[in-house]
C-alpha cells in the first residue's frame, strides 16, 4: 500500500497539484500559471508538488484528476468535475460550510452543500465567460492596469457606475466608453467588480441563499471581487488560506476516498502490531498484566520482539526459509 | 440487411426530412402533407393516399427568418418559418396546422405569409381534455379536417381506408413501444441517438416502409440476452416539438449514463398510445388524441386528473431509473409554465434530476458537459452515501 495521494486541478488559466498522506494532511501543494490547455503548465505544477514533498509519481496510490483539462492527464487514476472537487476542497478547508462560490479563469460556479458535505446543487454560467477571471483580465488589459492591481484599484472607487452589458466584449466597450467620458480607472473598475457580483448573486439565487459562504478559485485572491460579492450578498465570505487550491485539495480527498475503500481490508505492520497488542491489553485479568502467550512486550523497545514458537516467529522463520 | 442497416436508413430520413419526401414523391407521383407536431392525425392525410409527414426542426442556422419572426419564438417555430422563407419546403403540397401553442399560431401566419402557393389546412384542437363536450368537439375538429382533405384532395377518404391507415399505424407504434421495453429490460441496448432516429423517421417516412423495417430490427432484438446496464440509468423528459440535438444525446451517453425511458415527442411520447380500430374511425382517432393525454400527459393540454410530474415519477420507478434529465427547449412556454411542478414533486420525492435548456443556435457542450458530470456525481456519491 502507498502512503500518499494526489489531486491535480488542470484549469484554464493555472494548473493546481496537491499531495495527501494517507492520514489527509496535506505534504505539498504548487500553483503553474500556464497557456491555454498547455501540457507543460499542468506537469509543472507536478513536478513542483513532487519536488516539495521529495516523492515521486510512483509513490502515489491514487491521482485524482479535476478541471477544464481533467480529461487530458494520462496519469490520473480518476477525473471528477471541478463543481465536485471544489465543494469538497471548500467542505475540507471550511467545515460546516453550505455554499461554495468559485470563480475560475473561465467560469464561475456556485454550489449549495448538504449536511454530509455533498453537493446538493450546483448552478454555473452555461451561456459565456462574463464576470469570470478571464472576464477581469480582458477588461485590465482595455484600463492598462496589471491584472494582481485591478482589485486595489478598484477598492478605491467613489462614484457608483454602471456596467450593463454581461458579455465581455460589450463590456470593454462600456469600459472604453465610460474612460472617455472622463469617469477615473478605479470608478470604472468599482463598476465592473460590482458586475460579477451582480452576476453571483445571481447564481447564488438559483441554487438559494445560505451560510456559511466559502469563496475559492483564483478570483477569490482580489478583494474587490470579494468586498462586492459580500456586498452583493449581505453575508461574510470566507477565504480559506489557500482559495486556488480547492479544486486539487478536493481532488486529492476524493482520491484518498477511494484509495482507503479500496485497501480497507489491508493494515500496515505498525497498524496490525498496534492491534494486537490492544487485544493483548483486552484479553488481560488484570490491569496491567500482558500476560498473553503470543506476545512478550519490553516497554522498553519499541516493536515488540515474536515469542519464540508465537505464531509471528513462526511465519518469520518460514518466510526467511521461503 | 442488418441492423446497422436498419438503422442507417432511419437516421438517412430523420436527417434530411425534406429529402426523403422528395424522392418518395418522385417515385410515386403523390403528394406530401407537411404537419406541425404533435396531435396531427396522420392517419387521415395516410388514408386519403398522401405521405404525411410531420415537419421537423432544421440544424442550419436561422438567416432570413429573422425577418419574420422574432427571436424570442422557440428554436422550432423559428427554424420552420426560416425554412419556408428559404424554399425549403416546395415538396409539399399542404400543409396541415394545429393550434396547440400560441408560438405555433405565429408561426403558422409567418409561414402563410411566405408560402401564399402553399395550401394550409387549419385544424383545432381542444385543449381542456376532460369536459363532457371534449370527445364530441374534438370529433367535428377531426370530421372537419377529412372534408378538408377531401376536399384538396379531390377525392372521398372512406371509413374502410381509415381504419386500415389505422391499423398500419398502431403496428408501427406497437413495434416501435416493444423495442422501449426492450431497452428497458436491457435487450436491445440502443443509444438515445439511434432511438430518436427511429421515432423520428417514422413520423416521416412512408409507414408501411418504416414498419417492414421495424419488424426486422425488432425481430433482430427478440429473445436476446439482457445487457447489463453499465452507467446511471436516466430518464429524458422534455423537449416536445423539436428534437433535441443528437450530439447533445451522445454527451449525455458519454457521461456514464445509460437512457433507460423517455418522453420526448420524439421519442416515447410520439408512439404511446394507439388509436381505437373498431367503430367510426373519426370518434376512434378524437379518443385517440385524449387518450394521449393520459397516456403520457402533456403541459400543453388542460387535464385536472392528470399530472405530468407523477407519471413522471411512476414511469422512473418502473425504469428503475436514478434520476431524471430535463431537456427544455429556451422559450418553450408550455414546458416553462409546467417546470416548476415537476421540480417541486421531484425534490419532495428526493429524486434527483437536472434541467438543460437548449437552444437552436447550439449549446456550449463541453459546459453542460461538466454539469452532466457533475449531476452523475452527485447521484452516485448519494447513492454510495446511502448505501
Amino acid at each position: 500500500m502507498k502512503r500518499y495521494v494526489m489531486g491535480i486541478d488542470f484549469g484554464s488559466t493555472t494548473a493546481k497539484t496537491v499531495i495527501l498522506d494517507l492520514k489527509g494532511k496535506r505534504v505539498a501543494h504548487a500553483v503553474a500559471h500556464m497557456g491555454a490547455v498547455s501540457g507543460d503548465g499542468v506537469k509543472a505544477s507536478i513536478k513542483m508538488a513532487l519536488d516539495q514533498a521529495g516523492l515521486t509519481q510512483a509513490d502515489m496510490g491514487r491521482t485524482v484528476s479535476t478541471g477544464y483539462g481533467r480529461r487530458m492527464l494520462d496519469m490520473a487514476d480518476k477525473n471528477y468535475t471541478e463543481i465536485t472537487c471544489h465543494a469538497r476542497g471548500a467542505v475540507a478547508m471550511v467545515p460546516g460550510a453550505r455554499l461554495v462560490i468559485d470563480i475560475g479563469g473561465q467560469d464561475s460556479k456556485v454550489i449549495a452543500v448538504d449536511d454530509n458535505g455533498l453537493v446538493a446543487q450546483f448552478a454555473m454560467n452555461d451561456r459565456c465567460a462574463a464576470g469570470t477571471g478571464k472576464f477581469l483580465e480582458v477588461l485590465a488589459r482595455a484600463v492598462e492596469v496589471d491584472l494582481d492591481k485591478l482589485g486595489e484599484l478598484a477598492l478605491g472607487a467613489r462614484e457608483k457606475l454602471k456596467i450593463s452589458s454581461m458579455c465581455a466584449t460589450f463590456a470593454e466597450t462600456e469600459v472604453i466608453s465610460l474612460l472617455a467620458e472622463g469617469h477615473p480607472k478605479t470608478d470604472v473598475m468599482g463598476a465592473v467588480h460590482a458586475a460579477i457580483a451582480a452576476r453571483t448573486l445571481g447564481l447564488v439565487g438559483r441554487v438559494g441563499k445560505k451560510g456559511p459562504v466559502v469563496m475559492t478559485g483564483g478570483v477569490a485572491r482580489n478583494p474587490a471581487a470579494v468586498h462586492y460579492i459580500e456586498q452583493a450578498l449581505d453575508m461574510p465570505l470566507i477565504l480559506p488560506e489557500l482559495p486556488q487550491i480547492a479544486g486539487a485539495l478536493g481532488a486529492a480527498l476524493i482520491g484518498l476516498d477511494d484509495y482507503r475503500a479500496e485497501y480497507k481490508h489491508q493494515i500496515t505492520e505498525a497498524e496490525d502490531m498496534a492491534r494486537e497488542e490492544q487485544m493483548a491489553e483486552d484479553k488481560a485479568c488484570i490491569p496491567g498484566c500482558r500476560g498473553v502467550p503470543e506476545l512478550a512486550v519490553d516497554p522498553r523497545e519499541k516493536q515488540p520482539a515474536p515469542r519464540a514458537g508465537g505464531l509471528k516467529s513462526l511465519l518469520s522463520t518460514l518466510q526467511n526459509n521461503l | 440487411m442488418d441492423r446497422q442497416d436498419i438503422i442507417g436508413r432511419f437516421a438517412e430520413a430523420a436527417q434530411d426530412p425534406l429529402g426523403y419526401a422528395k424522392a418518395w414523391k418522385a417515385r410515386t407521383g403523390r403528394q406530401v402533407i407537411g404537419s406541425f407536431p404533435m396531435n396531427f392525425p396522420g392517419e387521415l392525410a395516410h388514408a386519403a393516399g398522401a405521405l404525411p409527414m410531420i415537419l421537423q426542426e432544421s440544424d442550419e442556422a436561422i438567416t432570413v427568418g429573422h425577418g419574420v419572426l422574432f427571436p424570442f419564438y422557440c428554436g422550432y417555430t423559428r427554424s420552420m418559418v426560416d425554412q419556408a422563407a428559404r424554399g425549403r419546403f416546395e415538396v409539399l403540397d399542404a400543409i396541415m396546422f394545429g393550434d396547440h401553442c400560441v408560438q405555433l399560431l405565429g408561426m403558422a401566419d409567418a409561414i402563410r405569409m411566405k408560402l401564399p402557393g402553399t395550401r394550409v389546412i387549419f385544424f383545432q384542437l381542444i385543449s381542456s381534455m376532460n369536459d363532457p363536450w371534449t370527445q364530441g368537439r374534438s370529433e367535428e375538429s377531426f370530421a372537419k379536417l377529412r372534408q378538408e382533405l377531401e376536399e384538396f384532395l379531390g377525392r372521398p377518404v372512406e371509413d374502410a381506408v381509415i381504419r386500415e391507415s389505422t391499423r398500419l399505424f398502431n403496428s408501427n407504434r406497437r413495434l416501435l413501444r416493444r423495442l422501449y421495453e426492450m431497452r428497458k429490460e436491457g435487450t436491445a441496448p440502443l443509444t438515445s441517438v439511434e432511438m430518436q432516429h427511429i421515432v423520428k423517421s417514422s413520423m416521416i417516412m412512408d409507414k408501411a416502409e418504416h414498419t417492414a423495417l421495424a419488424e426486422k430490427l425488432v425481430a433482430g432484438f427478440e429473445n436476446g440476452t439482457a445487457a447489463p446496464s453499465r452507467g446511471l440509468r436516466l430518464h429524458l423528459s422534455g423537449h416536445f416539438c423539436q428534437a433535441p440535438k443528437p450530439e447533445l444525446l451522445a454527451m449525455i451517453e458519454e457521461c456514464g449514463v445509460t437512457v433507460v425511458g423517455d418522453d420526448l415527442f420524439h421519442g416515447f411520447r410520439y408512439i404511446s398510445t394507439d388509436v381505437p380500430e373498431e367503430g367510426d374511425p373519426i370518434a376512434a382517432l378524437a379518443r385517440w388524441y385524449m387518450d394521449r393525454n393520459t397516456g403520457v400527459p402533456c403541459p400543453t393540454r388542460v387535464q385536472n386528473n392528470v399530472d405530468w410530474d407523477a407519471f413522471l415519477l411512476k414511469a422512473m420507478r418502473e425504469e428503475r431509473a436514478d434520476g431524471m434529465i430535463v431537456l427544455m427547449a429556451k422559450f418553450c412556454e408550455p414546458h416553462m409554465y409546467y417546470y416548476p411542478e415537476v421540480k417541486e414533486a421531484f425534490e419532495k420525492a428526493d429524486m434527483p434530476h437536472l434541467l438543460i435548456e437548449t437552444e437552436h443556435e447550439g449549446m456550449a457542450l463541453e459546459s453542460l458537459k461538466t454539469r452532466v458530470e457533475t449531476f452523475v456525481e452527485i447521484v452516485k456519491r448519494r447513492e454510495a452515501a446511502l448505501a
